[in-house]
């Protein structure tokens, strides 16, 4: 592995506001693969997470990101004199996971399974935050709006692809755990 | 509509614990009719493939005539939803010749619409927990964002259709104010504006959205230059950038577009 390779990783991510991909590494370095890139991330992401940091690397939208250990949440808010973050309501949840497991979904698909008659409100407020994104129209009658999660939705649940989403195994336990605790 | 933001969501394992008093629920609470028949269903330890209509039925009404206010725009969803249950019940009245089969049980179509919804919150929840890990971990976002790789390495962030749509209706909502007089029919037309516009970025580099929108003479007229712009971004003759966030946008002719056909 080259020299250093993972000193200038930590640099360069360091640096990086948005998630740094591999591929954007790479195109800095001249003479390394994906791989060994890939390979020093992981020695630093494993430096990190043992003890003697207050930060990690972590991987997200398929990039990587320095991110404050959760275990320092209170101080970085008394740092920064925020109370707290705020919090995405029930209604833009429900439509974040119908969107994000169905996409891309029109706002009458949304509708019909959140069984409400307007969903537009929420989807102008994820369209806002840059949860979501239009990725075209349907070749339907009317040519509705399409839409998709963004880059910015895998950073704010801290996923790497979507392929990280909650698994059906998952969600089939969580609604068991919830017959069972009513039985 | 949707309501903006509902009052402290129930619970994920659903509402409010009943005060001992009896049993009060305010509408607001549930997002829609599927979760009003879903918690219902979950009060009365029901199996959700094999709901007993008659009774549901009437706990899903008693619930509509117990709660005071209404909300037309979502009444009607719930209202809907209580239509359906009644004409399923009704489905059951009719008599028949044979039996029905598993396929053909009127209630199917909304069970399996109700375990649609179960999963999709069952999903939001999951979603919710990982919010929550999420608001525990701290990135900086102050530094300046990675020039993008293609484009001539200028400081600067690519607006999107939003943020030009946003600042477009902020002028609008202006003008609204000092525009009550009927305007004389002049006609703007698309090719025009665009030539004009790109004549004024071949002789200042760039044009500020907001002050050039504003300073068009009629209501008309900005919304023809907003689609002109609207149009070049789109065929990459033009790129609408800020230097920072909250700046002001500003239009800049394209180095690598392609050719407009002038004259």
């Amino acid at each position: 592995m080259r020299e250093h390779l993972k000193e200038i990783i930590e640099a360069l991510v360091f640096i990086s506001v948005e998630p740094l991909t591999p591929g954007r590494i790479k195109s800095v370095l001249t003479d390394v693969t994906e791989d060994e890139v890939k390979q020093a991330v992981a020695a630093l992401q494993a430096e990190y997470e043992g003890p003697g940091h207050g930060i990690r690397i972590v991987a997200t939208a398929g990039g990587y990101q320095l991110a404050t250990k959760p275990d320092y949440d209170p101080q970085v808010r008394r740092l920064l004199q925020i109370e707290r973050k705020s919090r995405l309501s029930r209604a833009a949840l429900e439509t974040l996971s119908i969107i994000a497991y169905h996409q891309p979904v029109t706002q009458a698909e949304v509708n019909a399974l959140r069984s409400v008659a307007d969903s537009s409100f929420t989807l102008h407020t994820l369209l806002q935050r840059k949860l979501i994104k239009i990725s075209g129209r349907k070749k339907a009658p009317g040519s509705p709006l399409l839409y998709k999660t963004s880059e910015d939705f895998l950073i704010y649940f801290g996923l790497n692809d979507l392929s990280e989403l909650p698994s059906q195994e998952e969600i089939a336990r969580i609604l068991e755990q919830e017959n069972n605790a009513e039985t | 509509m949707d309501t903006p933001e509902l009052p402290p969501p129930p619970a994920p394992d659903g509402p409010p614990a009943a005060p001992p008093d009896g049993y009060q629920v305010k509408l607001e609470v549930f997002e829609g009719p599927l979760d009003l028949l879903l918690f219902l269903i979950r009060k009365k330890k029901i199996d959700i493939h094999d709901i007993p209509i008659a009774v549901i039925t009437r706990e899903y009404l008693d619930y509509l005539n117990r709660k005071d206010r209404i909300n037309l725009d979502r009444e009607a969803e719930f209202l809907f939803m209580a239509a359906l249950l009644i004409y399923i019940k009704s489905q059951f009245l009719l008599p028949r010749e044979q039996p029905l089969t598993e396929e053909e049980d009127p209630r199917k179509p909304l069970v399996d619409r109700l375990l649609d919804f179960q999963k999709i919150r069952a999903a939001s929840l999951l979603l919710k927990e990982k919010e929550d890990e999420q608001l525990q971990v701290w990135k900086r976002t102050a530094l300046p964002p990675l020039p993008a790789p293609v484009e001539e390495g200028l400081d600067l962030i690519e607006v999107s259709l939003f943020d030009l749509a946003e600042a477009f209706f902020a002028i609008l909502k202006k003008r609204e104010y000092d525009h009550h007089r009927l305007l004389k029919g002049k006609d703007i037309s698309l090719e025009d504006k665009m030539k004009e516009i790109i004549d004024i970025l071949r002789a200042k580099t760039f044009i500020d959205f907001l002050e050039y929108l504003e300073s068009q003479e009629s209501l008309e007229e900005a919304l023809v230059s907003f689609f002109c712009l609207l149009e070049l971004i789109k065929s990459h003759i033009v790129i609408a950038v800020q230097e920072q966030l909250f700046h002001t946008i500003k239009v800049w002719l394209r180095k690598d577009a392609p050719r407009m056909k002038t004259p």
